[in-house]
């Protein structure tokens, strides 16, 4: 191994050199010299090494060296040298500007001069490039050998007599048993025409494998072979109906006889390339393995595509160009132009071209094979491909895409692109043109020509002297998924506070659950297999939904491959066309459309004809009489966009359509109490307002007040459940709130006296507010009694419409003494940590809380969804026993991470899409390595050196608590750059760890289900993974309401005066439980509690609890216990049973079974 | 789960020098299983003794809802008969070795006190005003805490350790609670409503805690105010004066003045300052250190990458 290393490593270095000539052909040569004695892919990361370590061996040890590697981008490893930092500043004395440029472009800094995002970026670029570029291995070896065998065998075929259409079929089906895989329609019994085989006038291999721009993956190795066809089989009119597309499979059936003659071990099945039913290809892979498991995995996978060609010079290419058309009944001379059909027989005589333009690019222009490269990666991470079914647009048309755009494109004929472009920028530059032009509208020429779109919203791009559109194939409801993201991709790359690494090419975004907010599922049996009858159901859907939604695509059923023998096989029964439906927040839900003025004659009509007997002539209120549509409101269960899709279903697609369609997105949002819609919280801020007012207006206050600020999840549209029920039923839980009062001398100078000042003010006030208004009831409570520097009392203001807040003072002198305690050198360090922890209360209470109400509470007016998303998830973290690990804060903050930072898709339009990508970032997430920085005023406010201010602080806890025993989750906003407040101390490492699992565990299941995802099944999680569980009584615990009376003496009237009471505003036994539970067991035991989704406590015992030496201040129960009789050591065993008896007389009838895992 | 201590090495007599005492608490619905506690007594040795220590004895691993009524119902009626005079609860804190659990290091079971005025020897020594109310009606200790319970003579703590040593010896069964009924208000979600009911004092009675710790706390402040203004103003034997923190500027306004002298330096100090690029070393200084900064941020995202790698494996697209 050490001996072929340095070998490896001079071979290595060599080729590093010749960079410098940008000869990608030797480059891809010293790649395979590197490759070949490797057996395995793990060894390419130690290459990569030994190269570093080679290159700065050399720097160090050859001064004159410095110069050449100026030039030399790649050779990053030798900043570290310091003898090259001193020649670039010997440089720049002397050179001024230019020479530091060049200074800069030599080092590291090359990478910050915008030919790159970042250095991080172009790290990362150069790192995923090493694992992506084709390499040679067995597998390629293999599929040579095929090709070789196949061309032998091809060459070989003697020629077959023309024959009419029916004979010939009949004679390859008696001889070799292979069906000609005639496209539809077959050609007509009486066909005059003869079909004939000879030997094939060239056998070539193009596309990506040839021109070394294939993915290395763990899919199957794709080649594609064209065999051309000998131009003396056709005549000059064979490219009308389908004639030229017979001869192409009577041709291609008798390759797949030759084959089949041959004994050769070869497995031989038909596919229709790129879905494209015209033009059936063959496909040889190697044989299958007998059933054996290991032999599977051991066989090397590739398929190699025979592709039959024609010579370009055989039809005329003006024939063909899009505008004409080409299947023509006899006598009809009115049929629109076929394009499709076109552009299809164009494809077949243009590979060699198209090969060698590719290769022309490869060679002048550097970044180009890289560039393919990444554009694959990208365009396969969001599941496009050159199938039909994928979107059309694949590995091929970005490669064209490209090397056409460095010929032409741009005004007055100018290249777009240029050769001299870094692999980033090619790499960027192409999506600009993706995004930015709509090519469905003005069609892109590059060359002299001229060109329109089609018109059925099929992309242009016209590459005039090949007259050809490369985007033929490409669907309308693919371009403008493509178009999409692109623009997504184009601004992630422009944020310049994200990575976007990760997003733009190792995350893959094709799950249609969370790519769409809503997905309609429609039987591909019940709708025609044709091809019109896609772009039918997608133009109906599109104009039907209109402005409610800002992206419609389908996504259709892929053909299959079938074997020689059999006939083309029908899509599989189950395959399904999937609509994926992005919304309009704003509009998606609206009632009522207003359709054109009845004035206008011929639109009405227009309107009239699309919508049927749904169309209305209405007047509406501001005088106009518009045509127009009225929906129901949702209780039927339906949302209006439910019900617009069904409607155009069954009145533009069939009954059969609307009856099998499953719709799925609005689950998620049905789990949440009252639905996922902020109105629900308008009492309580109504009567926040309220509050405002009637505090501001009191007369003999001691005070005046400067500020009243919110401090709660209710106010800010976060909580779990709403507010408070309309029907009253439901006790309010009352929402922080705090009173800042003008500044005053009169304060007393000491923080436990401020807190008796507080109460005092507290008992003003709620004498002041009962007389102000007979509404209000105001009580003063009492808390943290064991602390004197912390808030001792808060006042409850109930008002009689049910809603209840929290009120506390807000006094900032606390801070400047509690500051000096701290500094105090005298003071003992128990009364330090007291002050300390006291500090930290008072900013979380009186500072970060309101200020991230606040910011909170604006983003979600501003995002409509991000109030159901927050509240989901709270649900989410409850249901798994996590709620009062996460703190209600930290969870919001991720939450609005996936609005604010969206990538790599859009903002959110619904819960189900805001909920699921918040759930797909948190199982990404690790929190030991990366802090969670969000940016909470939404519109960029954080900047660069903030969040690196933030990074750093975040590696100094790193640093100081390595073993995460303190800050596990660094939660940083811009509002908190502390990145501590909400997670001091909780939650622990293991809770943290769940978290992580669980949110897996549910992107593995909606990764699996798809769209047959269950939502409440995300919500539920066994309870045996805990060593005890609690079973609280769902009554008293505040929970759900007991179902019926349990016995006659309870009447309904006296439950409902009980919950009236207001003396109980705020009672949660279940939570006091809880919080006594962590007092008196939390060494011992660590506790899960489900809040208000789930009446139980769950417990784990901690593992220091394990058997051990007796003492006598252990702070648990224990059994003692001699481990040999005889013997004098006493152990001491933790007493569970004695403990959860204590538990149990704690609770009493509050738990009502103790359960104990049995494992 | 755990195994029943019959199938276990059989427990202890004694532990150093602690007699092992089971208790059997009356099993409930909610966990029907019999369960025994171990109480650890032994005569109390503190490493300062007091007069009373010979009367007192030390429990160890108390149940937590233990109470003076539950010790004196025990020693009473299943030890002996012996009359307990009053019991002190370990009144600190415990945190578990090892974890920093901030929730139980910031919950302080502690009796309240007026610390400020205590310490003062000047104010109203030992004595305890404007204590805010009780908000429990019943209080719980720590898993494994400790008491001392103090009897009426050292006899009667004598015969309680012996008594107690007796019936462990002899298997007796000591039910835990017993004869307690009805003398404590009850635990559960009763206590909770008390508890809750209790931390919405009469707005009376709080005035009046929050009136008697100002009046206390005035009359503090006043005397220090006068201690100080004394050390400040009398030299001290060696003919020193103490420098003290002087009282004549009310608090807010001190603030507030530190604040805007600090302001009015600066302001003077940045006027004074050179421009940064008056000196050509200060330019090239700066160009090194834009330099320096550019490969420091180069090699930082090296690492950052090196560390992504070998976290995540190789880099490839999912």
């Amino acid at each position: 191994m050490a001996a072929s290393g340095v070998k490896r490593r001079k071979l290595e270095h060599v080729s590093s050199d010749e960079d410098d000539d940008a000869s990608f052909a030797s480059f891809g040569e010293s790649d395979e010299i590197v490759a070949e004695p490797l057996g395995d892919e793990d060894e390419g990361l130690e290459d990569v090494d030994d190269e570093d370590g080679s290159l700065a061996d050399e720097a160090a040890g050859e001064p004159e060296d410095v110069e050449n590697d100026k030039q030399n981008g790649e050779d990053v490893a030798k900043i570290a040298t310091p003898r090259f930092i001193a020649a670039q500043q010997g440089q720049d004395r002397t050179d001024g500007a230019k020479a530091r440029r060049a200074a800069l472009d030599a080092g590291g800094g090359a990478y910050m001069t915008g030919t790159f995002k970042s250095n991080m970026f172009k790290l990362q670029v150069d790192e995923l490039l090493e694992q992506i570029r084709p390499r040679r291995g067995k597998r390629e070896e293999a599929a040579e050998e095929a090709l070789h065998a196949l061309k032998k065998t091809f060459d070989q075929v003697p020629a077959r007599g023309s024959l009419l259409t029916d004979e010939a079929e009949q004679q390859l089906l008696k001889s070799s048993k292979v069906i000609v895989p005639f496209p539809q329609p077959r050609p007509p019994r009486d066909a005059k025409y003869k079909l004939e085989f000879a030997g094939p006038s060239s056998i070539n291999v193009i596309g990506s494998y040839a021109l070394k721009t294939n993915l290395r993956s763990k899919e199957a190795l794709e080649i594609d072979m064209v065999v051309t066809m000998p131009s003396s089989l056709f005549q000059e009119k064979d490219y009308l109906n389908y004639r030229y597309f017979y001869k192409r499979a009577y041709y291609l059936a008798c390759l797949a006889a030759s084959i089949k003659d041959e004994p050769t071990e070869y497995d031989v099945q038909f596919a229709d390339l790129h879905d494209d039913q015209l033009r059936p290809t063959l496909v040889v892979s190697p044989p299958k393995p007998p059933s054996n498991e290991d032999m599977v995995k051991q066989s090397p996978r590739w398929r190699i595509n025979v592709i039959p060609s024609v010579s370009a010079d055989v039809f005329s290419q003006d024939k063909l160009s899009p505008s004409r058309n080409c299947v023509r009944a006899a006598g009809d001379t009115k049929a629109g132009p076929t394009s499709f059909y076109n552009s299809s027989l164009r494809a077949d005589a243009l590979p060699p071209s198209y090969l060698k333009l590719l290769h022309n690019a490869a060679s002048t222009c550097d970044g180009f094979r890289d560039a393919c490269l990444l554009g694959s990666t990208w365009l396969r991470q969001r599941g496009f491909a050159a199938r039909i079914s994928a979107g059309g647009f694949g590995n091929f048309e970005w490669s064209a895409l490209i090397a056409l755009l460095l010929q032409g494109g741009g005004p007055n004929g100018k290249p777009i692109l240029s050769e001299g472009y870094s692999i980033y920028q090619l790499f960027k530059a192409t999506l600009q043109v993706l995004a930015m032009r709509d090519l469905s509208k003005t069609a892109l020429v590059v060359g002299a020509g001229d060109a329109k779109p089609t018109g059925d919203g099929t992309p242009m791009l016209w590459d005039a002297s090949r007259a050809h559109n490369v985007l033929y194939k490409v669907t309308p409801w693919a371009y403008s998924q493509l178009r999409q993201d692109a623009r997504t991709s184009l601004t992630m790359l422009g944020d310049q506070l994200f990575d976007g690494f990760d997003a733009t090419f190792i995350m893959r975004t094709d799950n249609p659950l969370l790519r769409y907010d809503y997905v309609v599922d429609i039987p591909a049996s019940a709708i025609l297999a044709e091809k019109g009858s896609y772009h039918k159901l997608f133009s109906t859907l599109k104009r039907g939904v209109g402005d409610r939604t800002s992206l419609v695509t389908m996504k259709t059923p892929p053909s299959a491959l079938w074997r020689p023998g059999s006939r083309r096989s029908k899509p599989a029964p189950d395959a399904s066309i999937s609509v994926g439906i992005v919304v309009n927040s704003d509009t998606f839900n609206r009632t009522v459309d207003h359709g054109p003025p009845a004035e206008s004659k011929a639109e009405a009509a227009s309107f009239r004809k699309f919508w049927g007997e749904k169309a209305e002539l209405r007047r509406f209120k501001d005088g106009s009489i518009t045509e127009s549509l009225v929906w129901g409101t949702g209780e039927s269960g339906q949302t209006v966009l439910e019900q617009v899709v069904r409607f155009l279903l069954s009145r533009h697609i069939g009954q059969d359509a609307e009856q099998s369609a499953s719709f799925v997105g609005h689950g998620f949002a049905r789990l949440l109490r009252q639905g996922a819609s902020m109105a629900a919280y308008s009492p309580l801020m109504e009567a926040y307002k309220q509050l405002e007012t009637d505090i501001r207006g009191l007369e003999r206050m001691p005070l005046s007040v400067r500020h009243i600020m919110p401090a709660d999840p209710q106010l800010r549209y976060c909580s779990i459940r709403p507010p408070f029920d309309i029907a009253g039923r439901q006790r309010p839980t009352p929402a922080n709130i705090t009173i800042q009062f003008e500044g005053s001398t009169r304060w007393p100078d000491d923080v436990a006296a401020i807190q008796r000042t507080k109460i005092a003010f507290l008992l003003k006030l709620s004498e002041l507010l009962q007389e102000a208004s007979a509404a209000i009831t105001a009580r003063v409570g009492l808390e943290n009694p064991s602390d004197e520097s912390l808030n001792q009392a808060y006042l409850d203001i109930a008002y009689g419409s049910g809603a209840a807040f929290r009120m506390r003072i807000h006094h900032d002198r606390e801070q400047t003494l509690l500051e000096r305690q701290l500094k105090d050198k005298s003071l003992a360090p128990s009364s330090k940590e007291a002050a300390a922890r006291a500090l930290a209360a008072y900013k979380r209470d009186y500072i970060k809380a309101p200020a991230h109400t606040q910011a909170v509470a604006r983003l979600c007016s501003r995002y409509p969804a991000l109030s159901g998303t927050v509240r989901l998830l709270k649900k989410w973290f409850a249901s798994h026993l996590l709620a009062h690990h996460i703190a209600e804060e930290v969870i919001e903050l991720i939450a609005v991470r996936t609005f604010v930072q969206p990538w790599p898709w859009q903002t959110p339009s619904s819960v189900q899409t805001g909920f699921l990508r918040t759930l797909h970032w948190l199982a990404r997430w690790d929190w030991r390595a990366e802090p969670l920085i969000v940016d909470l005023s939404g519109t960029g406010e954080l900047k660069a050196a903030e969040v690196q201010a933030i990074r750093t602080r975040f590696e100094a806890w790193r640093k100081l608590d390595p073993s995460l025993n303190r800050i596990v989750l660094f939660a940083a906003s811009s509002l908190d750059p502390d990145g501590t407040t909400w997670t001091d101390g909780r939650p622990q490492r293991v809770v943290a760890g769940r978290m992580t699992a669980l949110a897996k565990a549910a992107c593995a299941e909606v990764q699996e289900k798809q769209v047959a995802l269950e939502p409440a099944g995300l919500f539920a999680s066994p309870l045996s993974v805990f060593d005890f569980v609690l079973h609280l009584d769902p009554a008293l615990s505040g929970g759900k309401q007991r179902k019926g009376a349990s016995n006659g003496t309870t009447f309904k009237n006296l439950e409902l005066a009980a919950q009236d009471d207001e003396s109980m505003i705020g009672f949660d036994a279940a939570q006091l439980l809880l919080d006594e539970l962590e007092t008196l067991y939390g060494s011992a035991v660590l506790f899960f509690s489900g809040g208000s989704e789930r009446p139980v406590i769950a417990g784990l015992w901690s593992p220091q609890t394990a058997r051990r030496g007796w003492k006598m201040n252990l702070a648990y129960s224990t059994i003692p216990q001699r481990v040999r009789a005889k013997e004098e050591t006493v152990r001491a065993e933790i007493n569970k049973d004695a403990m959860l008896a204590e538990i149990a007389r704690l609770g009493r009838e509050l738990v009502e079974r103790v359960e104990v895992s049995s494992r | 789960m755990v195994p029943m201590p019959a199938s276990k090495p059989a427990v202890p007599l004694t532990v150093n020098d602690f007699t092992v005492l089971p208790l059997r608490p009356p099993p409930l619905p909610s966990y029907p299983q019999e369960t025994n506690h171990y109480l650890y007594l032994r005569a109390n040795a503190p490493k300062v003794p007091t007069e009373d220590t010979p009367r007192e004895v030390f429990l160890v691993n108390v149940p937590v809802d233990t109470t003076e009524v539950h010790l004196r119902a025990l020693f009473a009626e299943q030890l002996g008969g012996v009359r307990v005079e009053s019991v002190g609860f370990e009144g600190t804190k415990r945190v578990g070795k090892g974890i920093t659990a901030p929730v139980i290091a910031a919950i302080k079971r502690g009796r309240k006190r007026k610390r400020g005025v205590e310490n003062y020897e000047a104010g109203a020594a030992g004595q305890e005003v404007g204590r805010l109310p009780e908000v429990w009606d019943r209080e719980v200790h720590s898993s494994g805490g400790t008491a001392v319970v103090t009897f009426v003579d050292k006899a009667s703590a004598e015969m309680a350790v012996k008594e107690a040593r007796r019936a462990a010896k002899s298997g007796r069964q000591i039910v835990w609670g017993a004869g307690v009924e009805g003398k404590l208000p009850p635990l559960g979600s009763a206590r909770y409503q008390a508890h809750h009911a209790l931390r919405y004092p009469d707005p009376a009675t709080l005035q009046q805690s929050v009136d008697d710790f100002m009046t206390a706390f005035s009359a503090r402040e006043a005397v220090r105010a006068k201690e100080l203004h004394r050390v400040r103003s009398v030299p001290d034997a060696d003919g020193f004066v103490t420098v003290t923190r002087g009282a004549r500027i009310a608090p807010g306004a001190r603030e507030e003045d530190a604040g805007k002298k600090e302001e009015e330096g600066a302001r003077k100090r940045e006027k004074r300052k050179v421009g940064e690029d008056f000196y050509r070393f200060q330019v090239r200084e700066k160009r090194k250190e834009q330099q320096l900064g550019l490969v420091r941020g180069f090699e930082e995202d090296q690492r950052r990458v090196e560390e992504m790698r070998r976290r995540r494996g190789k880099m490839r697209p999912e």
